[in-house]
């Protein structure tokens, strides 16, 4: 199954923006999205990003073998915030730098244990990860809990240009 | 020599991202004859076009490449717009919709950007709206002849909307008066006068900010355009309205509401017919 992800620029901008910045002791920083979804004519899953939720510096846990470790309160906030709109959850970050970035060992560990986890509060809707570069995007997302996650086949900035910024690697 | 080698400024791969684009063509009458000629011409290859109508003998003075043949034979306008691209590019993707747009929206969805070329100030708000839900650029053309002193001024304008900036009721081209006075009719625009070179010019002006959106040829691409056509001075310039306009969201469309209300991933797509 095909599945796309739309981003409208602005909130794209927002989401690198709030990403960018430091945090007192973690090395990168992580946010949610929440997206609305629809079938395309030709059965390909559409996902249209909606919103985007920060999560705040007290939530960042001290962990040295990770970017950024957060607590359960983050999530649990984040799949609130998805589930008063039955929107779709997909977790991001940045790995900076130019280019298709592509997710790293412990990205892809952690995230089979944590974006499973989604369904049990919203199993209406897909949920996923992103990482994002500073100028394109690489995501996974799951249809079920217990299905293997599909990279995004397409992921397109809409803004003053229509940016194609990431596809499956 | 290639048949684009001549618009190869737009960018090195800008012949594969125009015939890759897939573009929704609403209306098939005056303003989008012109539009879906010129998309065939750029190279544009995958269409939805959507129009109930049979042309008729009062089209002729305006619908690009309609015939009289075509009368004679109650041909619907989508039709003659399928004609017209597949005369001009070979391996084309077009879905024709005989039907109100509101039955097309699941061919609609998945377009990379939808042309608006309908009179009725409802159904542009509305347009505006799914555009807004399915994160769709929508480029809406209109024109009007009004009465001036003894003579009369053609007006026009063209307006890009994008998610996450301003709709068309934020720039005022939509006016709640104007849906009141349209609902009290039924929801008829009434017959407005048409002519065809304001159409003409108001589509190329449709089809230059689409090729901006896909294959930006400058630096300076806006989210949102809002260009006014002035039919007597012959002329074309930026909206007063975009310029003094103080954007802090958009309180007609909120964030969420995107995607498909009654959405649940637990259920298969439907088959093709019924979506």
């Amino acid at each position: 199954m095909k599945t796309t992800l739309k981003i409208p620029a602005p909130l794209l901008q927002t989401v690198r923006t709030d990403l960018a910045r430091r945090h007192a002791f973690a090395y990168e920083r992580v946010g949610f999205m929440t997206a609305g979804a629809c079938w395309q004519t030709d059965g390909t899953l559409l996902l249209v990003a909606a919103g985007y939720a920060s999560v705040e510096d007290e939530h960042y846990e001290r962990n040295t073998r990770v970017g950024a470790a957060i607590g359960a309160s983050a999530f649990r906030r984040a799949l609130q915030t998805a589930y008063a709109s039955g929107k779709a959850l997909l977790h991001v970050h940045s790995h900076g730098r130019q280019g298709l970035p592509s997710f790293s060992r412990v990205d892809l560990t952690s995230g089979s244990q944590f974006v499973p986890s989604f369904f049990s509060t919203i199993p209406k809707m897909p949920h996923g990860m992103l990482v994002l570069s500073d100028t394109h995007a690489t995501g996974l997302v799951w249809h079920r809990a217990d299905e293997r996650p599909v990279y995004f086949s397409r992921i397109v900035e809409v803004g003053a240009s229509l940016k194609t910024i990431g596809g499956a690697p | 020599m290639s048949r684009y080698d001549r618009q190869s400024f737009l960018g090195p791969n800008s012949d594969s991202v125009i015939s890759d684009i897939l573009v929704g063509f609403v209306g098939a009458g005056g303003g989008n004859s012109h539009t879906v000629q010129q998309y065939a011409h750029i190279g544009g290859r995958r269409a939805v076009i959507v129009d109930p109508d049979i042309i008729e003998d009062t089209n002729l003075n305006r619908l690009v490449g309609g015939t009289i043949a075509d009368v004679h034979a109650s041909r619907h306008k989508v039709d003659i717009a399928y004609r017209v691209i597949s005369g001009v590019v070979n391996d084309h993707e077009v879905t024709v919709r005989k039907t109100d747009w509101q039955s097309a929206m699941a061919d609609l969805k998945g377009c990379d950007v939808i042309i608006g070329g309908v009179d009725s100030v409802v159904a542009k708000d509305q347009l505006d709206d799914f555009c807004k839900r399915y994160c769709i650029p929508y480029i809406d053309m209109g024109m009007d002849v009004h009465p001036h002193g003894e003579h009369f001024q053609i007006a026009g304008q063209v307006v890009l909307t994008s998610p996450g900036g301003p709709c068309l009721r934020c720039l005022n081209v939509i006016k709640p008066e104007d849906l009141v006075r349209e609902h009290e009719n039924y929801g008829a625009a009434g017959s407005k006068p048409q002519v065809v070179w304001p159409n003409g010019v108001l589509a190329s002006t449709a089809i230059g900010l689409l090729v901006q959106l896909i294959t930006p040829w400058h630096a300076n691409t806006k989210l949102t355009q809002y260009l006014e056509y002035d039919g007597n001075a012959h002329t074309m310039r930026v909206s007063q309205r975009l310029q003094v306009l103080r954007f802090d969201g958009c309180p007609h469309h909120p964030k969420d509401g995107v995607g498909d209300h009654r959405f649940d991933i637990r259920n298969l797509p439907p088959p093709l017919g019924d979506r």
